[in-house]
């Protein structure tokens, strides 16, 4: 099975990995920017619709 | 908190928009009902062209998404952004602007849809005309939108902001890139893409009409009333941030799921399918969001039927979007594509995520803006019980529907032949499906009637706050003391974040739609494709008018269920003149693709003047006026010279004796049709003709082998 999955590599469509990878990147870099943010700064943006009342 | 200021929120822009979106629902509804007894019975089309299922179903489809939601959404941006970013909206007379002219859009589309005025691109059937008011209303409510952010009090944009400026900034390119045509008349044009290359772009729109118009917009409205609701913040804003930047990215990819099993080539159809796949993520990401807010609250859930109807929006979508990635999976794509299964898993979306989450907003935001209390809880609880049950009734029978009908169309005999070989077997059996829909749809709109009472007694019982005095601080970036540079940074921050979404959307557009407009190899030309004739052209514009693509594909998918049924299956080498494309989605009859040849002239003539004659059982509507109107010939030359400068191959003599050739063409059938028994005086100048050249040429030109190229 193995072999039959390295004959087709050529035939791998490019166009279809591109945006795989290109997404794969941008979650990685949407998630770790994210996380790093100030947890006061969560916080404060959770609460904007609530602070009016 | 130096240098408070005063203010006030305009409340009476909110209203307007509540109104409108409650009148159109209720409209929307009704035509939704009406067609939905027309295919259970279908004299209820009374022999009026204008009260078709083919002319009314857009009219429904566009009334929902763009009246009813649409209105929707506008009254809930209107709301909460002026109260996210404590300032009023930046232009009243734009608010205005925006509510009036978006009414007008809705009324000439209710005028052109049953006149058969259309473009036949789904949710985007509107004409041009039509199309450039829709843009210039939608850059003035962009403008007045980005004018409140740039004068906001308020420096962080909350979550809620981020959806409605994707929401913007897609739908913009998403409608200007599908209606891209070239007019051949007000109220007719030809789509600069064709075939293919016509059915990627509408099927890219087309979903995204759903994730951008009926998903993003209504994901900002939870994240804002949500939490008013429940009186708690969001259970995750991490999460709502990611939840944000991963569904836009993903969403806008994801259309070509539309067109699994087409001519569409392979890696476009495996790019949509991984993607639709990759969707289930952000999706339930929000969803959970959604639902976990309510943690620590559900014993008020039990109560409050504004939660109830959130509860039941949140989880909705949650359903809708694990069923579509799930109907993306090509295995069962093959089985839910063409049926009713699809038409139950929008009205999940649409009734239950869409309607359910209007009605939750409206319950809250009318009483706030009057000042006042419900009128009556009860009746909101009845409401909510109606709804949910409505919604149950109505997608269930749906979804059996969808998958009794695809068996029987796949079912073959021990010898190896279809057992139901005959389509309307397989439409009489599931018509009981149907009956139930419409009390399911019903049960709905009776719920809808109680909250217009119980919204009315509530406006009676309060005064109208139009403006809702508020006060806050300016923005730092204001206070004199501030740099200026922090001013631009905040202001900058606002344009740099729309550029990114942009971005974000803009990227899997590109990689989709533009190798298949450069790379040649995508769609094989076939040698025997030829142009329509002028009268087959005349024709293919009447199935256009007469909205036959909502019932009838012409898209033959590569299976032997298919090929034994309809003939060889379709390749994107024919559609090479198809402007617009007219695979349609959805088979309450049977595909077409192959219809050329199949049956004589007389068969197509009596057919339209009376179904049931040539199909007994058919709930196909009678078309007397095809037989008794007159063709237009007024515009072939013009529309061949339209189609010419589109790159389609006619001779430079063909435009200018078009109707000479259709002429020609249309005594021909007009002589068959006699031969036949038809006796109707100047058969040949009737709309029947053209229609009758158009149908018995579909599909017919692979057929032709080793024809020269010597016509037109």
């Amino acid at each position: 099975m193995y072999k039959y999955l390295l004959q087709s590599v050529e035939n791998i469509n490019w166009l279809a990995i591109i945006p795989l990878i290109l997404f794969f990147i941008f979650f990685v870099v949407i998630v770790v920017v994210t996380l790093r943010k100030k947890k006061s700064y969560i916080e404060k943006m959770g609460n904007l619709p609530l602070e009016e009342e | 908190m130096s240098n408070i200021e005063q203010f006030s929120y305009d409340n009476a822009i909110v209203r307007k928009f509540a109104i409108a979106s409650v009148v159109f629902g209720i409209i929307g509804m009704l035509v939704g009902l009406t067609i939905a007894l027309q295919l259970v019975f279908p004299a209820l089309s009374f022999d009026q062209p204008y009260l078709t299922y083919g002319r009314l179903r857009p009219l429904h489809t566009n009334a929902v998404i763009f009246a009813f939601v649409g209105n929707g959404i506008f009254l809930g941006v209107y709301y909460s952004l002026q109260r996210l970013l404590k300032a009023p909206m930046y232009s009243k007379f734009l608010s205005n602007f925006h509510f009036w002219g978006w009414q007008a859009i809705i009324l000439a589309a209710a005028i052109t849809l049953p006149l058969g005025i259309t473009s036949s691109h789904e949710y985007a059937e509107l004409e041009w005309p039509i199309d450039i008011a829709i843009a210039v209303v939608w850059i003035a409510f962009g403008i007045n939108m980005f004018g409140t952010i740039l004068k906001r009090r308020e420096s962080h944009m909350y979550v809620a902001i981020w959806f409605y400026i994707a929401t913007w900034v897609t739908v913009t390119i998403l409608h200007i890139f599908n209606n891209l045509v070239i007019p051949v008349s007000l109220f007719k044009s030809y789509p600069v893409f064709a075939g293919v290359q016509d059915a990627l772009v509408q099927w890219w729109y087309g979903h995204n009409a759903v994730a951008f118009f009926l998903t993003t917009p209504y994901l900002g409205l939870m994240y804002y009333f949500l939490p008013k609701a429940a009186n708690r913040p969001v259970f995750s804003y991490r999460l709502s941030i990611i939840h944000f930047w991963s569904l836009i990215f993903i969403y806008i990819w994801a259309g070509p799921h539309h067109l699994l099993y087409t001519s569409l080539p392979d890696w476009a159809q495996s790019l949509g399918v991984v993607f639709s796949l990759m969707l289930i993520a952000p999706s339930w990401g929000g969803m959970l969001n959604g639902l976990l807010t309510l943690r620590g609250a559900w014993d008020r859930v039990r109560t409050d039927p504004i939660l109830k109807f959130m509860v039941v929006a949140v989880t909705a979508y949650g359903m809708s979007t694990f069923e579509g990635p799930m109907m993306s999976i090509k295995a069962m794509n093959a089985i839910t594509h063409y049926t009713d299964w699809t038409i139950g898993h929008v009205h999940i979306g649409a009734l239950g995520w869409n309607g359910m989450l209007t009605f939750g907003i409206l319950y809250w935001l009318m009483p706030r803006i009057y000042n006042t209390k419900l009128y009556s809880v009860k009746l909101a609880n009845t409401h909510f019980w109606l709804g949910t049950l409505g919604i149950i009734f109505y997608a269930v029978p749906l979804y059996w529907a969808g998958v009794t009908q695809q068996l029987m169309w796949k079912q073959f005999t021990p010898d190896g032949f279809l057992q139901y070989g005959n389509f309307l077997e397989t439409v009489t059996q599931i018509i009981p499906m149907y009956a139930i829909r419409i009390v399911g749809g019903t049960i709905y709109l009776i719920g809808v009637f109680i909250m217009v009472y119980n919204l009315w007694k509530t406006m009676a019982s309060g005064v109208f706050q139009a403006s809702e005095k508020a006060e806050a601080p300016a923005r730092e970036v204001y206070h004199p003391h501030a740099g200026d540079n922090w001013h631009r940074w905040f202001e900058r921050r606002s344009v740099l974040f729309t550029a990114l979404a942009l971005v974000a959307v803009i990227i899997g557009g590109l990689v989709e739609i533009l190798p298949m407009m450069w790379v040649e190899s995508n769609v094989p030309k076939i040698e025997t494709v030829r142009p329509y004739t002028a009268l087959e052209l005349q024709g293919r514009d009447i199935y256009i008018r007469e909205g036959c693509v909502g019932c009838h594909s012409q898209m033959i998918r590569p299976f032997r269920s298919e090929t034994e049924r309809y003939g060889e299956f379709s390749k994107s080498g024919e559609f090479i003149y198809d402007r617009p494309f007219l695979w349609g989605s959805k088979r309450t009859g049977p595909d077409l693709h192959r219809i050329g040849g199949k049956y004589p002239d007389s068969w197509h003539y009596n057919h339209m003047l009376d179904a049931e004659s040539m199909s007994p059982g058919s709930i196909m509507p009678p078309y007397p006026w095809l037989i008794t109107d007159d063709l237009d010939t007024s515009d072939t030359e013009k529309k061949i010279n339209v189609l010419m400068a589109l790159g389609t191959p006619y001779d430079e003599s063909y435009a200018r004796n078009a109707n000479k050739y259709l002429e020609r063409q249309a005594l021909e059938i007009a002589a068959s049709l006699r031969r036949d028994g038809v006796n109707v005086p100047d058969i040949e100048k009737k709309e029947i003709v053209a229609l009758i050249a158009y149908l018995q040429r579909l599909g017919t030109d692979i057929k032709k082998q080793g024809v020269t190229s010597s016509s037109n």
